[in-house]
């Protein structure tokens, strides 16, 4: 078993490079994160943007950077990994550290700790809310409910609870003229703004959601439950919240002396996600106990024979010996049988019905409860010939009945048929998890065609731009890919592709088409004979009806221009960084793929110190978002003229957009999604890591 | 929360875009600045584009209104989708505002 000797472990703490590492240190030193920061080794690694971390590697904690963007916030569905601490000078949790909790173990599902100032200009809610959902922890269908009520617990502990803010009364425009001035002020005082916010989610084993909104403030008195939502135009801005809350979640508790507030949900779905979790848990242990369980022959199985008295299990011995069935493991009570279950892992178990200790009922139970034997055979042996007990031990999960005093052509000849049936059981499993583990290797395979973040940051910087990605893969293989093709030193090529369809197909031309793209030396010629002269080669190996749309552009610093050529690619958008006006190019042209003769036509646009240009897969577009329909084409441009407003030249556009995407699109999307901008910017960047 | 305003006509139009929330104080204080100085008549509040709305962004909408009772100007909302029509309907603001599609 893996399990146990973990506690040990270096724990792997992922975090931001702005932050220093002597205030890591500090942080993991103070009382605040473990109980016992002297027996808990961390290793650290640091990353630029949240982009940076592998998603293979599992963190105990991010640490964000003092004064947390959106950037950062982002990380919170980028990364693997449940606990998110704000490093801050300040930070001091009080009763509400160690955040770790009291054991090594991680206590709750998803926690995030951020100091109020990060906190009041972030869309924390929100993004809590998407995590959770992409943790598969509650359903796309109840997000809207547990986010509005997140929203207002967390504005109310914020506002509240560590601002201290009195909202009460009447608001006039004067009063909420001061208030904002006094909210200001709070938020830049070392007192009111570096308190922190602790949000947690915890998954209990009944499916409920448990969320609390911890803060440091002076605690709360909840006013009257019988309070509804209707909302009182007399009524002060803030604090109408709780009926609301109420009204949407199953229950609300204060603790805490009113400093946390905490919301339960109940969510049909939840049910779909343990279940979820369970079999994943199930396939991992049976991943882990597969060298064991290794194809066999019915004759080398392992058989259990559990009966309390030591004739009957002697006699069923012989009768199996005879047969050439000699892997024999024996037990003599119920415990015993379990304890012999978990050490041998047998193949079939023939149980005893009454037997001291622990029956064959309760044993039947415990092994149909642990999944790693939820399939495998058992024969009860009874002499009960009353029905009562012959249907129990079928609810409680015997595969088969046989009656004593054993006949021994009837034993053999049960053990056979389950036997061979555990046996093409075992084979199919084996089969679906090589398949499983072969897909996963393409998949690992297919999302390194894309270019490494490390790799697009530094050769944007070559250039002069900025450049940002985000790649997602649907549930099954995919068929997008990006790239960089660095032409001289002041022209650089991009391309961006969607194959029609995903799954296995689909990822087989992406690598296709890769190999073509990297073998041909084509890139410096204009962007209309390159596509002419890949579509004439993928033509070639594509089976007919299976096709590409494709981008490929240029650009040209020197001459400040954006050249490309688009093969039914959706339209790129070119936009101005300093006042966000966007517009949509030109992305008509024949699929790669379809014609042989295709011909393609070299589009020009400038592109300055001020522009950008967001590159897109259709999922971008063609997704139903949360309320039911796709982005529309307004819709995208507002978006990145809002992102590009608030965030100015200095952002990771394409991961902001993404993030923003993720927060409105189901959990599993059904379509590869892939969003790279390319925007200009005053390099170096070097102090530009905040904000 | 972002916005930009059209003035015709002596109507004036704002389009409001992206979430409402608590921290869009500044913001919206700067917006009802920046609509008194046109002193229109109706004021138009285009919410199509917002997705998110708090209770704290509820209570801006109503601080509107009461600027706009004490210039004459009727404030109505227009275009509420998703979420945000759903809170202004538990907070019955058909009552309190003119809501158009």
């Amino acid at each position: 078993m893996p399990a146990g000797g973990e506690s040990r472990a270096k724990h792997l703490i992922a975090v931001a490079q702005s932050v220093a590492q002597e205030d890591v240190d500090l942080l993991f030193d103070s009382k605040n994160i473990w109980h016992r920061p002297d027996d808990t080794s961390v290793k650290y690694a640091f990353g630029p943007t949240p982009e940076d971390f592998s998603s293979q590697s599992r963190f105990s904690f991010c640490v964000l950077p003092s004064q947390v963007g959106r950037d950062w916030l982002g990380s919170l569905i980028r990364l693997n990994c449940e606990a998110f601490v704000e490093c801050f000078p300040e930070l001091d949790l009080g009763d509400l550290a160690p955040v770790a909790g009291k054991k090594p173990l991680p206590k709750h599902d998803l926690m995030v700790c951020l100091s109020t100032r990060s906190a009041y200009h972030l869309p924390v809610a929100r993004k809590f809310v998407t995590s959770l959902r992409h943790r598969g922890l509650i359903g796309d269908s109840i997000a809207s409910s547990v986010e509005m009520a997140v929203q207002e617990a967390f504005a109310n502990s914020l506002i509240h609870g560590n601002l201290e803010l009195d909202t009460g009364g009447h608001l006039s425009m004067d009063r909420f003229k001061e208030l904002g001035e006094e909210t200001e002020r709070r938020l830049a005082s070392a007192h009111y703004g570096a308190r922190a916010m602790v949000l947690t989610a915890r998954r209990r084993k009944n499916g409920h959601i448990v969320i609390t909104i911890n803060d440091q403030g002076n605690g709360f008195i909840p006013p009257d439950e019988k309070a509804t939502a209707n909302i009182d135009r007399k009524d002060t801005t803030f604090g109408r919240g709780l009926p609301l809350i109420r009204s949407l979640c199953q229950s609300v508790n204060f603790l805490r002396g009113g400093r946390t507030i905490e919301l339960t949900f109940d969510d049909g779905q939840t049910e779909k996600a343990t279940q979820d979790a369970a079999f994943l848990t199930d396939l991992e242990r049976r991943l882990a106990t597969s060298p064991k369980a290794e194809l066999r022959l019915p004759q080398n199985a392992t058989i259990l024979i559990a009966d309390d008295t030591m004739l009957s299990r002697e006699i069923i011995a012989s009768y199996l010996r005879a047969d050439g069935f000699t892997n024999l493991v024996f037990a003599k009570d119920g415990e015993d049988a379990i304890a012999q279950i978990k050490e041998h892992n047998p193949d079939l178990i023939i149980l005893d019905i009454i037997m001291p200790k622990l029956d064959g009922y309760a044993v039947c139970k415990a092994v149909r409860a642990d999944p790693a034997y939820a399939k495998t055979p058992i024969i009860a042996q009874t002499a009960l010939e009353e029905n009562e007990g012959r249907t129990r031990i079928f609810d409680d999960g015997a595969t088969d009945l046989i009656l004593k005093p054993l006949n021994k052509a009837e034993l053999i000849a049960r053990t056979k048929i389950h036997l061979e049936n555990r046996l093409l059981v075992q084979r199919l499993q084996a089969y679906q998890e090589r398949t499983q583990s072969e897909l996963e290797i393409a998949r690992n395979m297919q999302e390194n065609l894309n270019p490494a973040p490390e790799h697009y940051r530094g050769v944007g910087m070559d250039y002069g731009m900025r450049i940002s990605a985000t790649f997602q893969m649907s549930s099954e293989l995919g068929g997008d890919m990006w790239g960089l093709v660095p032409i001289d030193d002041h022209r650089l090529g991009v391309y961006i592709v969607d194959f029609a369809g995903h799954g296995l197909g689909a990822a087989l031309n992406t690598f296709r088409l890769h190999s073509l793209i990297w073998s041909e030396q084509l890139h410096e010629q204009a962007p209309d004979v390159y596509l002419q002269v890949l579509n004439r080669h993928l033509k070639g190996l594509l089976p007919v009806g299976q096709y590409a749309t494709m981008l490929y552009g240029i650009v040209d610093r020197q001459k400040n221009v954006f050249s490309y050529a688009s093969a039914a690619c959706t339209s790129p958008v070119l936009g101005n960084s300093v006042t966000g006006e966007a517009r949509y190019l030109d992305g008509s042209g024949v699929p790669l793929g379809v014609v042989r003769d295709a011909q393609y036509e070299t589009r020009e646009v400038p592109f300055d110190k001020d522009s950008f240009l967001l590159l897109y897969s259709d999922a971008l577009i063609e997704t139903t978002l949360d309320h039911g329909q796709f982005l529309c084409e307004q819709g995208l441009l507002t978006m990145l003229q809002d992102t590009v407003l608030e965030g100015g030249a200095d952002i990771d556009l394409a991961a902001q957009i993404a993030d923003q995407f993720m927060d409105r699109a189901p959990a599993q999307l059904d379509d590869d999604f892939t969003i790279v901008s390319l925007q200009s910017a005053m390099i170096p960047a070097a102090t530009a890591s905040n904000r | 929360m972002n916005y930009k305003t059209e003035f015709a006509d002596g109507i004036t139009t704002v389009e409001v875009t992206g979430r409402f929330t608590f921290g869009d104080h500044s913001s919206f204080r700067k917006l009802i600045e920046e609509v008194r100085g046109h002193e229109s008549s109706t004021l138009v509040l285009n919410i199509a584009g917002v997705d998110f709305i708090d209770s704290a962004g509820l209570g801006m909408l109503l601080l509107a209104r009461d600027e706009g009772e004490k210039t004459n100007t009727t404030v109505t909302l227009r275009g509420a989708q998703g979420q945000v029509r759903r809170m202004l309907e538990v907070a019955r603001f058909d009552t309190l505002f003119r809501l158009e599609d």
